[in-house]
C-alpha cells in the first residue's frame, strides 16, 4: 500500500517537474511570459494588469477547473493500476524488428547518412507520425459514438487552464497510452532494423527536442483563454492556441474542427481546418450543458452509461436488421 | 528434478558465498585432505591439475606466437611437442605482476595440446576435418601469413586458433571427458589411486582436471569478477588480489587466471550473470562432495549429486562460450557498418577490415568451439553455422565456400548489409537456444534505449 502511494506521488510530481509532461512547470511558466506579453501588445495592458487577467478567479477556480485538478490526482492511481494494460514499446519493437530481419534485405544506402542526421531523421518522423496520429485517434473520438462517450468528459471543460489537458477520462487516457506506444514502437523497430545503433533520439528536458520546443512556445496556451493566433499562413500548417479554442468552442459551427494537436496540415487534408482570431470571443463546453457534468461521479461514469446505451441501441437495431432479413428472405 | 533442486542449492551456496566474498573465509579449490588408503608418499594435500594449467600456458603461447608472426616448426613445438625447455611466453612477467614459473616443465612436464585435442568432426568449416586437424591446419596456415592475418580469406589465425582451441581441447576436455563419461562409476573410482602411488583417487584427479581446464584462479570465490578479469590481464593493481599466498609473486597453477574463466569474468562483472562464481562454487562443492567419501568409492546417491554439480558446470560453462558469440556477433556487426561508412566516403577501410577479420575469428572460434562440448547441439548448430558461413563476407561480397586441396575456395555470396541481419539472428539463436543473459553488444540494445529515452507515460493527457 505505502510503495502504491509512493508511485502515486512520484507519479504527481513527476507530472510537473518532466519536461516530457505537458504540464510542466517550465512549460507553464513560458506560457504564461508569453501570455503577458501578448497581452500587453494585442489588449494595450500593462504588466499588472496582463498578469491579473491570466490570473483571473474565474478561470482557475471555476467549478469547471476544479474538476480539473480532481480528475489530475484521480487519474494517477486509475492509470497505476491500468498500466498492465499498456501495450509493450520495448516488445512491440522488438518484434517487428525481428520480423524485419526475417523477412527485408537491410539496405545499404543508411551507411551514407551521418550519425547527426539519423538523428534527426528519427527525431522528426517520431514527431510527425505521432502528431499524425494523434489526429486520426482524435478525429474517431468525435466520430464514434462509442469514443465520443468518453471524450466529451473533455469537451464538458466550461475554463480553460493548461490543466484541462488532463481532464481525460481514463479510458481515453488508455487509448492515447496505445496509440503512442504503437506508433513509437513501430518507429524505433523500424529505425533500429535500418540505422542499428545510431539511431538516438534528440531530446530536450528528457522529451522530443522537437515536441519540447513546442511546448516552450506556449502550446499550454491552447487551454487557456487568451486567443492568440498565428495568422492564416502559419495556420495552415502548426495549430495556434485560438484555433484549439475553437475546438472547444459550442458554436455549431465550430463543432469537429481542429483536430490536430500541433500540426494543422492533418486538418486541411481532413477538411476539418478552421482559422482562429485574435479577437475570437467563445463560449467553450458543450451546448445545454448541465452544472453536474463537473461532478466526479458524472465525469468517471456517465461515460459507460452513454456506451451502454448506444450499444444497446445499435444491438436493437442490429437485430431488428438480421429479423428484417430473414423474414425477406422466408418470403421469397 | 533433482538436478534442478542441486541447481538451486549451488545458486544459494553461491548467494550464501558471494556474501562472504570479501571476507577472508571465502572456500578456495585447495588443501583438499588425502583420502588415498594407505598413502605413503610425502604429499599434503590431494588436489592436483598442473596438466591442466601446462596446456593453458602453451595455448596461451601458442597465440602470442602466432601473433608475432613465429614459424610452424616454433608453434608447433608448443601445440604438439612435448620437449623439455619451452619457455612459457605468455602470460610472462611483467612490471608489477611478476610470475613464479617461466617455464612449461615447471608445471608439468611433457604435455602439449595435440594430444587432448577433439577428434570429433566440426563442421563449421570446410574440409571434414576434425578438432585436431583443424587446428595443425590453422597453425600451417597461420604460419604462411604474415602475423596469422590472410587478408584474402579474412582469416585471422591467432584469433580463429585461440578461440577454437579454448572449445577444442579445455572445453572438450572437461565436459565432454572428465565430467561425463569419467563420472561413471567403474572409471577411475574414488576407492583406488588414480595410479599407483598418487596422493589423489580416481575421481578426485578427474574433477581436478576438469576444475583445471576451467582456469579459475583457487581462490575466485573470494573475489569479485573484476578482480579476476583484472588478474587474468595482469593489471599490476590485481597483483594482490592474485598472490593469495603473499609470496610476492603470481603462480601460475593457483593464483591465475585463463581461457573460459576469463571471459565468464569478463561477462559478470557487468552485473547481469554470475557464471564464474557459479561455476567455481560447483567445482567446490563437487570437490568437498567427493573428499568427503574418504576414499572409498562413490554411492549412486553421492554420484547423483556430483552428476547434478557436473551438469551445473556444463550448463553455465556452454553459456559462457555462447555469450562469446554474442558478444562477436555484435562486434562484427559494428565493423560491418563502419567498413560500409568508410567505402561510401571513399576512405581508407584498411584498419575497419582488419578489425572486422579480428572480430570475426573470435565469433568464428566461439561458435566452432560450442560444437566441441560434446552436445548435439542440433538445428541451433546448423543454423549457426549457415548464418556465420566458412568466413566473413569479403570486400567483393564473397566467401570462402570449401576446401580444395588444401586450399580454401572463394565464391559469390550476400552483401555485408544481408551479412549484418545474419549476425542479428546469431545473437537471437544464443538468446533462444542458450539463454545468455549478459548480452555484451547487444544489437537490439538500442531499442530499449531508445524505449527509455521517449520515457514512460502514466498521464491520461489529451490534446
Amino acid at each position: 500500500m505505502l510503495e502504491f502511494l509512493l508511485s502515486w506521488f512520484s507519479e504527481l510530481r513527476g507530472l510537473v517537474n518532466q519536461g516530457s509532461k505537458r504540464v510542466f512547470f517550465g512549460y507553464i511558466l513560458s506560457a504564461a511570459v508569453i501570455a503577458i506579453f501578448w497581452l500587453m501588445w494585442q489588449r494595450s495592458l500593462n504588466f499588472l494588469g496582463a498578469l491579473r487577467w491570466i490570473c483571473q478567479r474565474k478561470t482557475w477556480w471555476s467549478s469547471s477547473s476544479r474538476s480539473d485538478y480532481q480528475m489530475m490526482f484521480i487519474n494517477q492511481p486509475i492509470m497505476l493500476l491500468l498500466s498492465p494494460l499498456m501495450l509493450s514499446k520495448l516488445a512491440l519493437a522488438t518484434a517487428l524488428f525481428y520480423t524485419l530481419t526475417d523477412w527485408v534485405s537491410r539496405p545499404l544506402w543508411p551507411a551514407n547518412i551521418s550519425t547527426f542526421w539519423v538523428s534527426v531523421i528519427f527525431t522528426s518522423c517520431l514527431f510527425v507520425v505521432d502528431d499524425a496520429s494523434r489526429y486520426y485517434l482524435h478525429r474517431l473520438m468525435h466520430r464514434w459514438p462509442v469514443l465520443w462517450a468518453f471524450h466529451r468528459v473533455h469537451h464538458t471543460a466550461e475554463s480553460l487552464t493548461p490543466f484541462t489537458v488532463l481532464r481525460t477520462h481514463p479510458i481515453e487516457g488508455l487509448l492515447f497510452g496505445l496509440r503512442s506506444a504503437l506508433v513509437q514502437g513501430l518507429l524505433i523497430g523500424v529505425f533500429v532494423f535500418i540505422f542499428a545503433d545510431r539511431v538516438t533520439l534528440i531530446s530536450l528536458l528528457g522529451a522530443n527536442a522537437v515536441t519540447a520546443v513546442l511546448n516552450m512556445l506556449g502550446s499550454n496556451l491552447r487551454h487557456s483563454p487568451v486567443p492568440i493566433s498565428y495568422g492564416k499562413t502559419l495556420e495552415r500548417w502548426l495549430i495556434s492556441p485560438a484555433q484549439h479554442q475553437i475546438h472547444h468552442s459550442q458554436a455549431r459551427q465550430h463543432w469537429d474542427k481542429n483536430f490536430g494537436a500541433f500540426i494543422s496540415l492533418w486538418d486541411r487534408l481532413g477538411d476539418t481546418l478552421e482559422y482562429g482570431s485574435n479577437t475570437q470571443q467563445l463560449t467553450y463546453g458543450l451546448a445545454g450543458q448541465k452544472p453536474k457534468e463537473h461532478q466526479l461521479s458524472t465525469l468517471y461514469w456517465k461515460p459507460f452509461k452513454c456506451c451502454w446505451s448506444h450499444l444497446r441501441r445499435n444491438k436493437v437495431r442490429l437485430i431488428s436488421s438480421i429479423n428484417a432479413i430473414h423474414i425477406t428472405s422466408e418470403h421469397e | 528434478m533433482n538436478k534442478t533442486l542441486l541447481s538451486i542449492a549451488v545458486a544459494a551456496s553461491f548467494v550464501l558465498s558471494g556474501q562472504a566474498q570479501a571476507g577472508a573465509h571465502a572456500e578456495i579449490y585447495a588443501d583438499f585432505p588425502i583420502t588415498v588408503k594407505n598413502y605413503a608418499g610425502s604429499k599434503t594435500h590431494s588436489e592436483a591439475y598442473t596438466g591442466q594449467i601446462a596446456r593453458h600456458t602453451l595455448h596461451n603461447s601458442v597465440k602470442k606466437l602466432i601473433s608475432k608472426g613465429a614459424s610452424l616448426e616454433q608453434t608447433q613445438a608448443y601445440f604438439s611437442g612435448k620437449e623439455p625447455g619451452r619457455i612459457i611466453i605468455d602470460p610472462a612477467s611483467k612490471d608489477g605482476f611478476p610470475m613464479l614459473q617461466t617455464h612449461v616443465d615447471k608445471i608439468s612436464k611433457g604435455k602439449n595440446l595435440s594430444g587432448k585435442a577433439y577428434k570429433g568432426l566440426i563442421s563449421g568449416m570446410p574440409g571434414n576435418l576434425t578438432g585436431a586437424e583443424l587446428l595443425n591446419l590453422m597453425l600451417e596456415k597461420a604460419a604462411a601469413t604474415e602475423k596469422g592475418f590472410d587478408p584474402l580469406t579474412g582469416y585471422d589465425y591467432t584469433q580463429l586458433f585461440s578461440k577454437f582451441a579454448m572449445g577444442a581441447v579445455f572445453y572438450n576436455q572437461a565436459v565432454d571427458n572428465y565430467l561425463d563419461e569419467k563420472l561413471a562409476a567403474d572409471v577411475n573410482p574414488n576407492s583406488k589411486a588414480y595410479k599407483e602411488g598418487k596422493a589423489y583417487t580416481g575421481k578426485e584427479h578427474v574433477w581436478d582436471e576438469g576444475f583445471g581446464y576451467f582456469g579459475a584462479p583457487a581462490h575466485t570465490l573470494g573475489l569479485t569478477a573484476a578482480e579476476v578479469y583484472g588478474i587474468a590481464k595482469q593489471k599490476s593493481d590485481s597483483f594482490a588480489k592474485a598472490d593469495h599466498n603473499g609470496d610476492g609473486k603470481v603462480s601460475m597453477v593457483t593464483e591465475m587466471a585463463y581461457a573460459h574463466a576469463y571471459y565468464a569474468a569478463s561477462f559478470d562483472k557487468g552485473g547481469k550473470t554470475k557464471y564464474l562464481h557459479t561455476i567455481v562454487q560447483a567445482f567446490v562443492d563437487g570437490r568437498k562432495l567427493i573428499t568427503s567419501a574418504n576414499g572409498e568409492a562413490l554411492t549412486d546417491s553421492q554420484r547423483s549429486e556430483l552428476m547434478g554439480y557436473a551438469q551445473v558446470i556444463k550448463t553455465q560453462w556452454q553459456r559462457v562460450i555462447a555469450e562469446s558469440v554474442f558478444k562477436y556477433a555484435g562486434s562484427v556487426y559494428g565493423d560491418i557498418e563502419k567498413l560500409e561508412t568508410i567505402i561510401a566516403a571513399n576512405g581508407d577501410a584498411a584498419k575497419a577490415y582488419r578489425n572486422y577479420a579480428k572480430h570475426w575469428g573470435e565469433l568464428k572460434g566461439f561458435a566452432l568451439a560450442l560444437e566441441a562440448g560434446g552436445v548435439n547441439l542440433g538445428e541451433a548448430g546448423v543454423k549457426l553455422n549457415r548464418l556465420l558461413g566458412y568466413s566473413p563476407i569479403l570486400l567483393g561480397n564473397t566467401q570462402v565456400t570449401g576446401f580444395v586441396d588444401g586450399e580454401f575456395v572463394q565464391s559469390p555470396s550476400i552483401s555485408m548489409g544481408e551479412y549484418q541481419v545474419h549476425m542479428i539472428k546469431v545473437q537471437k539463436l544464443m538468446v533462444d537456444n542458450f539463454g545468455v543473459e549478459a548480452r555484451s553488444k547487444d544489437m537490439t540494445a538500442n531499442l530499449a534505449k531508445l524505449v527509455d529515452s521517449l520515457g514512460t507515460s502514466l498521464a491520461a493527457e489529451n490534446d
